[in-house]
């Protein structure tokens, strides 16, 4: 870390505080833009400042489990070794644990918990069409995220919970997740064409329907009459169960938007993930969402502000001398990066405007790769002492 | 290798983990399919992604549009394939349009997976059998990679569920199409990074082991062109090692340019930035090179932060001399 960035900031980062003030913080953004990094160096630096933190990952690299010590992440917060920290010359005041989603285990549990009977809940557990919803059905990983969420959330043994998203084509996914998945299992099209499948007395109006009767013979061919029958008792299952899955969700809402939490978007300079975290800040808005920091990672260094070079000067360089030739390379050079530069710059204007300049983080390309502890320390170290001077 | 025989199959599928360019590395194939006499059409598979925005065209549809000369582009929505399916298989034109306006395709993937990944397959296994099609080349900017494992091995899963039946059988032809390397062949699109190159390494011994697919290249994407010679180099060290760049200076001087310390400190700052990231990115290349059996080619870090076509062309020409020398 160098000793410049820190006496530039007087006043701690946008991070830092929330770090100190927050009990959530909800890193988001799209894909292969260093969330899950900046999740683990939010929670490994909250951990030094003395918070008892946990970071829920989803998916993460294996390499980040074991970058943090362990074989594998389970469902469970596990502790890290306080060695760990030792070994960077870290002294945690505070705890440091670290799990990985397990969707299906947690969807198990809101069965459990939601079930008239422990007999029903096993009904729908033992459910093949309910074995493949943790697995296929788009969402599920995002609604299990905000469930595990509010689970620890409610078991109040942590100071500060650090989640990452679910790496989803859109960063907002998750968002909408609970309410997804609540009218899926409410659909009435579907248990409407289900009918012939039903049991009797299932609860439905028995409904002759052509094209109810046409569709089904369709799809039974292409995927079996098994799988079906499966499908109708599912939902049959599911019955009466709803209103506790909304009421769930509606606790979930009323969690992320509360002051209890803060929103920390990620994204990298280029053109698709800054399109995508600009639009993610105007919905946080419309959503009324906390927003609490923007990270921007994978910045390029900016030295100095572009130098005038007259291609009449390179060209008499280039045709000069070694150190000549070796100047003009090295001119040629800083010219390209400064294009990146400004137009890293240029794609973050849309984004200037949304959010305002003291809630920027920007984090440079390292020397290294945060692939071990040491590195996601340094990662820290960049997030919470940078302020963005834009 | 000729390119011709590159271009040999008709379907070109390109994957790879989220952000890596996959995108890119589809669009500069269509290109080089362009400049050899061949209609392309790039098909991203059920996303709203960049492809457009790169040829300055309207968002893509299930309907083939030209993006730019020889250069078509489509979007392929599973819904809209299963309405398609239904309609040619069963004549079941008013029925397919509830699934494209309800969420039964929800519901029905869920029942069986990988059916959404079937229909998409089956979508592009249409477009390659339909001889009648302007489509020389069809290009499938293919889901990130974890996924992609399960989009191609969709077709066996299926097969093995239903052991006869029409569509048992279908699924055997989309396998067919996916082994045959003279019909199709995946390309897989990386970064010299960490967590890209692992994955690389998985998917390309997944693919052989679980689909039975050799892929044929891997495309390493933002390679930083090498800036100087050993000597030069050296001499750079050198120099930055005595503190006094005053050579470099008078250099400028003499041809008529004033380097202030700061210049001279952007100078040196991003020589030694593009050396640092240079030495990074080789380590997870020869990494890669040992943990693959497929040819890698390298494309180089464009010095843009968006893309647009000039940036894609001139990749463009790197695949073609790349592919060349294979």
């Amino acid at each position: 870390m160098s000793t410049r960035a820190k006496s530039e900031t007087k006043h701690s980062s946008a991070i830092a505080e929330l770090v100190a003030h927050k009990q959530v913080i909800v890193c988001a953004g799209s894909g292969g833009v260093g969330k899950t990094t900046a999740a683990a160096a939010i929670a490994l630096r909250a951990a030094v400042e003395g918070r008892k933190t946990a970071v829920l990952t989803i998916d993460p690299a294996q390499r980040l489990a074991s970058s943090l010590g362990l074989k594998k992440l389970s469902n469970e917060p596990t502790k890290i070794n306080p060695r760990k920290f030792q070994a960077a010359s870290l002294e945690p005041a505070g705890e440091l644990h670290a799990m990985m989603l397990d969707t299906k285990s947690t969807f198990d549990k809101v069965v459990l918990q939601y079930a008239p009977s422990p007999e029903q809940a096993q009904r729908i557990i033992n459910n093949r069409f309910y074995k493949n919803i943790s697995g296929t059905l788009s969402g599920t990983q995002e609604y299990m995220a905000m469930e595990k969420l509010y689970e620890l959330h409610a078991d109040g043994n942590f100071d500060l919970l650090v989640i990452d998203t679910p790496p989803t084509r859109n960063a907002l996914d998750f968002l909408d997740a609970p309410r997804r998945m609540t009218d899926f299992f409410e659909s009435r099209v579907l248990r409407w064409f289900l009918v012939p499948y039903m049991k009797a007395g299932g609860g439905f109006m028995r409904v002759a329907n052509v094209a109810a009767t046409t569709f089904l013979r369709v799809v039974k061919r292409i995927i079996g009459g098994e799988v079906l029958e499966d499908t109708a008792e599912f939902f049959g299952n599911l019955e009466g169960m709803y209103e506790g899955f909304k009421q769930r969700a509606r606790d979930v809402a009323a969690l992320l938007r509360s002051d209890a939490t803060a929103f920390v978007i990620v994204t990298s300079p280029h053109e698709d993930s800054v399109r995508e975290a600009t639009f993610f800040a105007s919905r946080l808005n419309e959503e009324h969402l906390p927003f609490g920091a923007l990270v921007v990672n994978r910045v390029h260094p900016k030295y100095g502000d572009g130098i005038d070079v007259k291609p009449r000067q390179l060209t008499k360089l280039e045709k000069g001398g070694d150190d000549a030739k070796l100047l003009a390379k090295l001119l040629d050079n800083e010219e390209a990066f400064m294009r990146v530069v400004r137009l890293e710059d240029q794609n973050l204007t849309a984004l200037a405007r949304k959010v305002p300049s003291h809630r920027w983080v920007r984090v440079p390309y390292l020397e290294r790769e945060a692939v071990d502890f040491p590195g996601l320390v340094a990662i820290a170290d960049q997030l919470f002492a940078n302020t963005s001077q834009h | 290798m000729q390119l011709d025989e590159f271009l040999e199959p008709r379907v070109l599928i390109v994957s790879g983990k989220g952000g890596v360019g996959k995108t890119t590395v589809a669009a500069a194939l269509a290109l080089v399919a362009a400049r050899h006499g061949r209609t392309a059409c790039i098909a991203e598979v059920d996303r709203k992604g960049s492809l457009p925005r790169v040829f300055d065209a309207p968002v893509l549809s299930y309907q083939p549009k030209e993006m730019s000369p020889g250069v078509y582009g489509m979007n392929i929505v599973p819904e809209e394939a299963l309405g398609e399916y239904l309609d040619v298989q069963y004549h079941m034109k008013r029925i397919s349009r509830i699934f494209t306006s309800t969420h039964f395709v929800d519901y029905i993937t869920t029942a069986a997976p990988g059916l959404k990944d079937i229909l998409t397959l089956g979508k592009i296994w249409y477009l390659e059998q339909d001889r009648n099609s302007r489509f020389d080349t069809i290009i499938v900017d293919a889901p990130a990679a974890g996924h992609m494992l399960t989009f191609l091995s969709a077709p066996m899963g299926l097969s093995d569920a239903l052991r006869v039946g029409p569509v048992q059988r279908q699924a055997q032809w989309l396998l067919e199409m996916l082994r045959d390397p003279l019909r199709s062949r995946v390309h897989l699109v990386t970064l010299p990074e960490e967590m890209p190159v692992v994955e690389t390494m998985e998917t390309s011994i997944a693919l052989q082991a679980r689909v039975g697919i050799t892929s044929g290249a891997v495309f390493a994407n933002g390679v930083y062109s090498p800036l100087l010679t050993k000597k030069e180099s050296a001499a750079l060290v050198e120099l930055i090692a005595s503190g006094d760049l005053t050579t470099l200076a008078t250099e400028a001087k003499a041809a008529g340019l004033n380097l202030d310390d700061d210049d001279m400190n952007a100078i040196v700052g991003y020589a030694r930035f593009l050396e640092a990231r240079r030495a990074i990115q080789a380590s997870h290349l020869r990494i890669l090179k040992k943990g693959v059996v497929e040819p890698v080619v390298e494309l180089p870090f464009l010095f843009s932060a968006g893309l647009a076509l000039p940036d894609i062309e001139n990749l463009a020409d790197v695949v073609e001399e790349e592919i060349a020398e294979l």
